[in-house]
């Protein structure tokens, strides 16, 4: 018996591959994209030249690029610090709305004499503790119940969002503007609530997005705890002979994901949205999150130049239409990307080579008697 | 009487539950032989679209059915790939075929110069029984009322149920999604059964995305499915794996869906936004109380769900 191709798994794979894998994923999500577009008779190279001039052509298209990359390093953070210890959130859509919901209602209900540093404070944090509830509708059960998180903080997404649907188009909560008559909408926060801009729309939330990224990264690879966090991530029994308690580790880092998707949604609020608008908050940034945890193969700072990357992506779907090619291109491609960056991670765990002719036959020849 | 609000209720629950019954077998199927599809909605999707764009090419109905079977077995085959093959995860590939077919979907809703955007569908799926069947009291719209594919989806869940439960093959199946090692070792391949079971889930949920553009809402719009996809997911496990159940969950979530429209004929007021919630609420519900811990065993969920197979490990 013998065979063309041996697959084996492998420890560590080399630096490059690790590298080469997110950027091929691209690239070949882009033939795909490119194969799509000539297929329905559009210019591919035309249209990739307008994706790349609206998202990095002008100082302020790259300022928007920034706006829209803001909370995707937030919602990426959330998806690779709980992907690393196997814990399945993909709820960071529904954690980031809680956020939003909570943030807004703090920010209405703050008084307009609230000194700007507490109210931005208030506001920003208000988010990151109401993500943080929303995952431990999830987290509590999976680690006191063993209940399947996956499905659970899938469902609760859609709650979420019916539930922010219902506070401003369907009732007549504080959170909707009870000025908007006609076209319901949220209630504007205190002004003193808002993060200020610097370029163009892009505030300083981008700056506390990248501080989260760079926070986890010190916490997970430099700390004590981050240690144990990640002998947790590589077997739970394993950490368990070494003592941790795995099950308020997983409680943490579940709490901590939630925080970090809602805090996307609190800045997102007190920043360019300055209410809880329920049409910009459906953008599905949770899961685009995950693409972008996933393009960075989990590690928290390279999710900084992802998340910017699929910024970009998203900010040139509009720029698309303008030239008669559907926005969902964006849509086509950042698929294709996750596609293929999940199954290029098949090529980092695995090891492929030709049978050595000589070795590889006496090796193989037991096996294949004793099976 | 059949004019009555609940006949109508019950009538429009059908209607909306049908799609949810093929989502839901669908991904039954490929639940059983231990993968986890998050794609449903995508795959749904691209079948709306393909059924809707056969079928107004062709003009004929079958043939946009056939379209939509293809479309989602076609997109699932990419999940099968990495979650069998490849064995990457299963979740994050999952959700990817959401995002990917949800994109196709919509780009080919608007590409060209006449895109099918706006267009009513070229034929529609109506009631096949003679309006003499349909008249009678009850039993005349609740049997006969329907159009072909809901005799269909009867017909998918009957023949579901009995291949899981009461044949070889089925078996096999169950024995796969249980403990493929073990299925290896007497002989069958899991490769192969997991490819053919995710690929029976893709065709499904590519003809419940069909239902809408040919039967529920005969015209293209981009998203002319809502979140039926995810419900199906959902659904799943209110069903506890077994097909008859989906049948009745779907319904029942079908009915549910229509509430706010009956709530507003008895002039009760319940916001819709709250109602669209229900399905979620009580999957969540169902997950926590029923299939924690030991429990999950005993609801019917399969033991290698999700779980990539490693043959070398044997």
């Amino acid at each position: 018996m013998s065979r063309r191709f041996i697959v084996e798994p492998r420890g560590l794979a080399p630096w490059w591959l690790k590298l080469l894998i997110p950027i091929g994923s691209v690239i070949a999500a882009m033939i795909i994209g490119a194969v799509f577009l000539a297929i329905t008779g559009n210019d591919w190279v035309e249209v990739y030249r307008k994706m790349a001039d609206a998202a990095f052509g002008s100082g302020r298209g790259f300022a928007e690029t920034l706006v829209s990359a803001t909370p995707l390093i937030l919602t990426g953070v959330a998806a690779a610090i709980a992907f690393k210890m196997l814990v399945w959130n993909i709820g960071g859509e529904g954690q980031l709305i809680f956020g939003a919901i909570v943030a807004a209602g703090v920010g209405i209900w703050l008084a307009e004499s609230t000194p700007q540093v507490i109210a931005i404070v208030a506001v920003v944090i208000a988010g990151a503790i109401g993500g943080a509830f929303w995952a431990s509708l999830a987290a509590v059960p999976r680690v006191y119940l063993g209940t399947n998180e996956i499905i659970t903080t899938l469902m609760l997404n859609f709650i979420a969002l019916n539930l922010m649907q219902y506070l401003v188009l369907g009732s007549s909560s504080p959170w909707r503007d009870p000025e908007a008559t006609q076209f319901p909408q949220g209630r504007p926060i205190v002004e003193s609530g808002r993060i200020p801009e610097f370029f163009h729309r892009l505030d300083w939330g981008l700056f506390i997005a990248i501080g989260v990224a760079v926070i986890a990264w010190f916490v997970i690879s430099k700390t004590r705890s981050g240690f144990e966090y990640r002998i947790v991530g590589d077997s739970f029994d394993a950490a368990r002979y070494a003592g941790i308690k795995v099950p308020r580790k997983v409680l943490g880092t579940f709490l901590a994901s939630g925080a970090a998707a809602g805090l996307a949604g609190s800045i997102l609020v007190a920043g360019i949205l300055g209410k809880m608008d329920p049409r910009s908050l459906d953008l599905g940034l949770g899961f685009t999150g995950i693409i972008v945890a996933a393009l960075a193969r989990l590690n928290p700072i390279a999710i900084i130049p992802v998340a910017i990357l699929m910024g970009a992506l998203n900010n040139a779907g509009p720029a698309l239409q303008s030239i008669g090619v559907p926005s969902a291109t964006v849509q086509i491609l950042q698929g294709a990307i996750l596609l293929f960056a999940v199954a290029g991670e098949f090529l980092i765990s695995n090891r492929i080579h030709r049978p050595d002719p000589a070795a590889g036959e006496a090796k193989s020849e037991p096996e294949a008697q004793a099976a | 009487m059949n004019d009555s609000v609940l006949m109508l209720t019950l009538m429009a629950g059908i209607g909306l539950g049908t799609p949810l019954v093929f989502g839901t077998v669908g991904e039954i199927l490929t639940e059983r032989s231990g993968i986890l599809n998050l794609g449903v909605q995508g795959m749904m999707l691209f079948g709306a679209v393909a059924g809707f764009w056969a079928t107004f090419v062709s003009g004929s109905l079958w043939l946009g059915v056939l379209a939509a079977l293809v479309a989602g077995a076609g997109l699932s085959v990419i999940h099968a790939f990495n979650a069998v093959t490849l064995r990457v995860s299963q979740i994050v590939s999952g959700l990817a075929l959401t995002i990917f077919g949800t994109g196709i979907a919509v780009y080919i809703g608007k590409a060209g110069s006449d895109p099918l955007i706006g267009q009513p569908s070229k034929a529609v799926f109506e009631p096949i029984f003679p309006e003499t069947l349909i008249d009678l009291p009850i039993v005349g719209p609740l049997i006969f009322g329907h159009d072909a594919l809901v005799y269909l989806s009867w017909l998918i869940v009957a023949a579901a149920s009995y291949y899981l439960f009461h044949t070889r093959p089925g078996l096999t199946v169950r024995a796969v999604g249980e403990d493929p090692a073990s299925a290896e070792a007497a002989g069958i391949n899991v490769s192969s059964v997991r490819y053919i079971h995710v690929m029976l889930g893709g065709a499904l949920a590519g003809l419940g995305g069909a239902y809408f553009s040919l039967a529920l809402v005969p015209s293209w719009q981009d998203n002319p499915i809502g979140q039926a996809g995810w419900i199906s997911i959902a659904l799943v496990i209110l069903a506890s794996w077994r097909p008859w159940r989906a049948l009745w969950v779907a319904y029942l979530f079908g009915i549910a869906g229509r509430l706010n429209f009956t709530f507003q004929t008895l002039e009760i007021n319940v916001p819709a936004t709250l109602l669209d919630m229900l399905p979620f609420l009580l999957a969540i519900i169902a997950m926590i109380a029923l299939t924690s811990g030991k429990r999950a065993r005993f609801l019917g969920a399969p033991a290698a769900l999700g779980i990539p197979y490693y043959r070398e490990e044997r």
